[in-house]
């Protein structure tokens, strides 16, 4: 009677070659998912507590000029920033410029500023979104990469079962058994992803519609100010 | 940079949740299987101590006194001898009312302490009675637990019978040889788990003990059995096969 052992780590070992490629994908999958999930998470914490301390201090009734310097400052030194701030920076660099020039007519002045904050605000929601198809692919592909792998060994299972003459279940189970380590793999990597994947989808929709109506606003205080000369 | 440092964050989290969990699979994996060690049967005594109840002992009344008779009459004797001394009798007979209340108080307090004592005897008594029916309780569960016994003993040598009926020892078999077997039952009596524990070494006899289980198949009689008791001692056991004799 042969040693059989059943623990995990064995199974492991001893399935074939393409499930144990399944496994392995599998688990880098979960890995960088998590990586991913860890960082987003982080990621956008951050730009939504930024968006509230910069709305504060925007409707603070503070000189929109000085502001505009401090803010400028600022990304000098830290060489990247991220949210809102570039949006007001590139709207408000555009409006100064464009309104220097004398001849300026009011509705160009608005329309340019208009398009500057536009292209920034589509920067970041690139920002804001980056890594999530990673998530979401995660998310729906590796119950099937899983599914795959245990399809695959089953079938394998059942071929070795033709083969010998006295069929037990003993000689199919631990085939299945291993085989099916793989669908778990596969849902053990999907489940946080899909989760993640939702919770973030969520907030950066919320973090992007809240941009969008801060830009709005403060086009048109910009306009408020154009016309009134 | 600060995207880096939250990837760092990230992959360090990553790593560890993922070594966390292929850890606790590792350790974790197998169960505990509980082997079921079949001891003889012993008989247990076990000795109920009961206290003695205690009697309440009543004391028995004091004779009365009768004092109070033996002044009255001197005091006749005096009044008829010495009309005299009016004065004097008349404080006698103060002083004997005194006396007579305080006998009255006496005998009202030793009434009240006997009826105390009588009801400490009571709350003894029913003191005692809640500790008979708590060993005669205690006393019922071992009842049940032998009687338990019993049963499961009686069907382990039903099963034992009816293994080494369907058990045809290859030649090869020797008398030191022992292989021990593990079934595994459902509660209809069916088989549906053999898994070889030990091994004797030699395959023809631990193949030869393994078909006496499939021969087996089922174990009707265990229907019978109450499912407590199947699940506490039967859904496992574990049987010991050598040449001399067969024995669970």
């Amino acid at each position: 009677m042969n040693e059989e052992n059943l623990s995990i780590l064995a199974l492991i070992m001893n399935a074939s070659v393409l499930v144990q490629a399944v496994m392995v994908i599998l688990l880098v999958a979960s890995v960088m998912s998590w990586v991913m999930i860890v960082q987003r998470g982080l990621f956008l914490n951050n730009a939504q507590t930024s968006f509230k301390l910069f709305e504060d201090t925007f409707w603070s009734g503070i000189d929109l000029a000085d502001y505009y310097h401090e803010l400028t400052e600022k990304a000098k030194e830290v060489g990247v920033t991220d949210g809102i701030e570039n949006v007001f920076r590139a709207g408000f660099r555009e409006f100064s410029r464009l309104s220097q020039s004398d001849k300026a007519d009011p509705d160009a002045v608005m329309e340019g500023t208009d398009r500057a904050m536009r292209v920034a605000l589509s920067r970041e929601d690139e920002k804001l979104s980056i890594n999530l198809p990673f998530l979401a692919s995660v998310a729906s592909v590796s119950p099937y990469i899983g599914l795959f792998g245990t399809v695959w060994g089953i079938m394998n299972s059942f071929r070795g079962l033709a083969m010998v003459q006295q069929a037990t279940l003993a000689t199919v189970a631990p085939g299945i058994s291993e085989a099916l380590i793989a669908t778990a793999m596969g849902l053990f990597a999907a489940i946080p992803a899909v989760i993640a994947y939702n919770r973030y989808a969520a907030k950066v929709e919320a973090l992007n519609s809240s941009y969008e109506t801060f830009s709005d606003e403060f086009s048109s205080i910009l306009h408020r100010q154009v016309h009134s000369r | 940079m600060r995207d880096s440092l939250s990837y760092g964050i990230g992959i360090l989290f990553s790593l560890t949740v993922h070594g966390l969990v292929l850890w606790a699979l590792v350790i974790g994996w197998q169960p505990m299987t509980q082997q079921i060690v079949i001891q003889p049967q012993y008989i247990e005594a076990k000795l109920v101590q009961l206290a003695p109840k205690k009697k309440a002992v009543n004391k028995p009344k004091k004779p009365a006194n009768n004092a109070a008779q033996k002044k009255r009459e001197k005091q006749k004797r005096l009044e008829n001898e010495k009309r005299k001394e009016q004065a004097r009798k008349e404080r006698r007979r103060k002083a004997e009312d005194d006396r007579k209340e305080q006998e009255r108080l006496t005998a009202e307090k030793r009434a009240l302490a006997e009826k105390e004592r009588l009801e400490e005897a009571e709350r003894q008594r029913q003191l005692i009675e809640t500790e008979f029916a708590d060993a005669i309780a205690a006393e019922q569960s071992l009842i049940n637990a032998q009687e338990d016994e019993i049963a499961a003993n009686s069907y382990r040598q039903l099963i034992q019978r009816r293994l080494s009926e369907n058990w045809n020892r290859p030649p090869s078999a020797r008398r030191e040889m022992e292989t021990t077997i593990r079934l595994q039952l459902v509660p209809t009596g069916r088989i549906v788990g053999v898994t070889v524990l030990k091994s004797s070494g030699d395959t023809a006899f631990d193949r030869s003990v393994e078909q006496a289980a499939f021969k087996v198949d089922q174990f009707i009689e265990l229907q019978s059995m109450s499912p407590v008791l199947f699940e506490k001692k039967f859904r496992q056991v574990d049987v010991a096969f050598s040449p001399q004799d067969l024995r669970l």
